[in-house]
């Protein structure tokens, strides 16, 4: 299963040239957020090899090979958590190096809105058909940015009990349970692409 | 003899396709060549076989194992060559050996860069410049190298120029000294059998209608050719299928001892090819 997730970086020995100036200039620039530059250099890996795995040859391939379809899911949800881990330690290397400061609530942000966008949009590949994926995914984001905040907004201001139990909630707890709301629907998201993926045909 | 492969009343239904009551026996140690027009259903049984699709009803074995519970063990022991090329095309041999090699426990790299220069095959250049016989070869180099006991293969020389298709012939005839080898290997080409099949499976329209060794084909069937004066309802009988014209008549039979007695030496009756054979059971199993 670590071969599947190694894959990807022999996939991807190009983009990860791209990767690495990527991040620089967007660091460089100066004008993000650092949560937003730890974001960005967390999809890039997992999101591009979706472009490979779309192929029906791809699929065809993995599954010749002595490999079981909760393998090959399983290789997506890890290797996602993996080349994050890799990404944000690089980042914060750059942004070390460039003298740019940082929290670890900024990491802790990022890596909580990355694995939620991963956990929506990971099962959608395996539904939507090959070549409408990046659609899915460009609209997906953009209804969340764009309608998410009103109705984050909206709940606050309609719904006061939840409100106030949020806002009563101390620092470590909120966090605590933030971590673990992510981890819930990441696993969820998880269960429900190897359903799916069993009942592919190829 | 011990069946590597082994299909018990498969069934699988699509919306306008089906493939229904395919059962099917891969001998060990022999080649077995899957014949059928296009479209006949060939490639179905094969992707069932590779656990790519799911049979709707039916049962599906290779080495006496089922795909539920030992998926990985069986595809430990195949190698497979499919029509199209499989592999990331924008990656060159190299890299594709690094991402295949690591999921077979058996997988040999010497016999690998054996194969490799023994087709010349050029390890820096990315797939997708490959020509179609050199895809082949590479396929066949990669399914070749972990000591796989069966070999499946889709069409292995459709589109192979005729001096490739026997040199990989050949090259599957090597393959077969090994005595525990097994090769089942799909094709529309019927000469290729010809020449290294030892066992026939036919797929007609979704269904199975012959699973044979090659010598007991050549003794089953024969092609009969006679005057149109000789042909009435009853005589009719002996022939799967007949081909009329003002000439005369030619027939295909699975029944030579009663065609000789009931025309004695007013028919010639000679051999059977396959394509003779699959062109005329095409017309129907059932008596004309």
């Amino acid at each position: 299963m670590f071969n599947l997730i190694r894959r990807d970086v022999i996939l991807q020995k190009r983009q990860l040239l791209i990767f690495i100036p990527t991040i620089l200039s967007f660091i460089i620039l100066d004008k993000h957020h650092p949560a937003f530059i730890f974001i960005i250099a967390s999809i890039i890996i997992p999101f591009s090899t979706y472009a490979y795995d779309e192929k029906a040859e791809t699929n065809i391939l993995l599954n010749s090979l002595p490999y079981t379809r909760t393998e090959i899911i399983a290789s997506r949800y890890l290797g996602a958590i993996v080349y994050m881990v890799l990404a944000i330690v690089v980042t914060s290397l750059a942004l070390f190096a460039f003298n740019k400061p940082f929290a670890m609530t900024d990491i802790a942000i990022a890596s909580g809105l990355f694995l939620l966008f991963a956990a929506f949009t990971f099962p959608l590949f395996y539904i939507i058909k090959p070549g409408y994926f990046f659609m899915a995914v460009l609209i997906t984001f953009f209804l969340l940015a764009g309608i998410g905040p009103a109705i984050v907004l909206f709940l606050a201001e309609h719904l006061a009990a939840i409100t106030n139990f949020i806002t009563n909630l101390s620092v470590p707890t909120l966090y605590t349970g933030a971590a673990l709301v992510v981890i819930g629907v990441y696993v969820i998201s998880w269960g429900i692409s190897t359903v799916i993926y069993h009942r592919k045909a190829f | 003899m011990e069946n590597v492969v082994e299909l018990k009343n498969v069934t699988k239904k699509f919306k306008d396709f089906s493939v229904e009551n395919i059962d099917l026996q891969v001998k060990q140690g022999f080649v077995t060549g899957f014949i059928g027009a296009n479209g006949a259903g060939k490639s179905t049984t094969i992707k069932m076989m590779m656990n790519l699709l799911k049979p709707d009803a039916g049962e599906v074995k290779l080495f006496g194992l089922d795909y539920k519970t030992h998926e990985k063990a069986i595809k430990e022991r195949i190698g497979f060559v499919y029509d199209g090329n499989v592999f990331f095309e924008g990656l060159n041999l190299k890299d594709i050996k690094r991402i295949v090699a690591p999921a077979y426990k058996h997988w040999d790299d010497t016999l690998f860069f054996q194969y490799i220069e023994q087709f010349e095959l050029p390890l820096n250049k990315a797939i997708k410049t490959f020509s179609k016989g050199m895809q082949m070869k590479a396929s066949l180099a990669i399914a070749l190298s972990h000591h796989a006991e069966l070999i499946i293969m889709d069409e292995p020389t459709a589109g192979l120029d005729p001096i490739f298709r026997r040199e990989l012939l050949a090259l599957l005839q090597e393959l077969m000294v090994d005595g525990n080898r097994t090769i089942f290997f799909s094709t529309h080409i019927t000469t290729d059998l010809d020449r290294i099949a030892d066992y026939i499976a036919l797929m007609q329209s979704g269904e199975l209608v012959l699973n044979k060794s090659i010598h007991d084909v050549a003794e089953d069937y024969a092609l009969v050719k006679g005057g149109m004066d000789l042909l009435d309802r009853d005589t009719e009988k002996d022939f799967v299928h007949i081909h009329r014209a003002s000439t005369g008549f030619e027939a295909l039979t699975n029944n030579i001892k009663a065609v000789k007695n009931t025309f004695g030496d007013t028919v010639v009756i000679e051999r059977a090819s396959l394509e003779d054979i699959m062109y005329y059971l095409k017309g129907g199993i059932h008596h004309v």
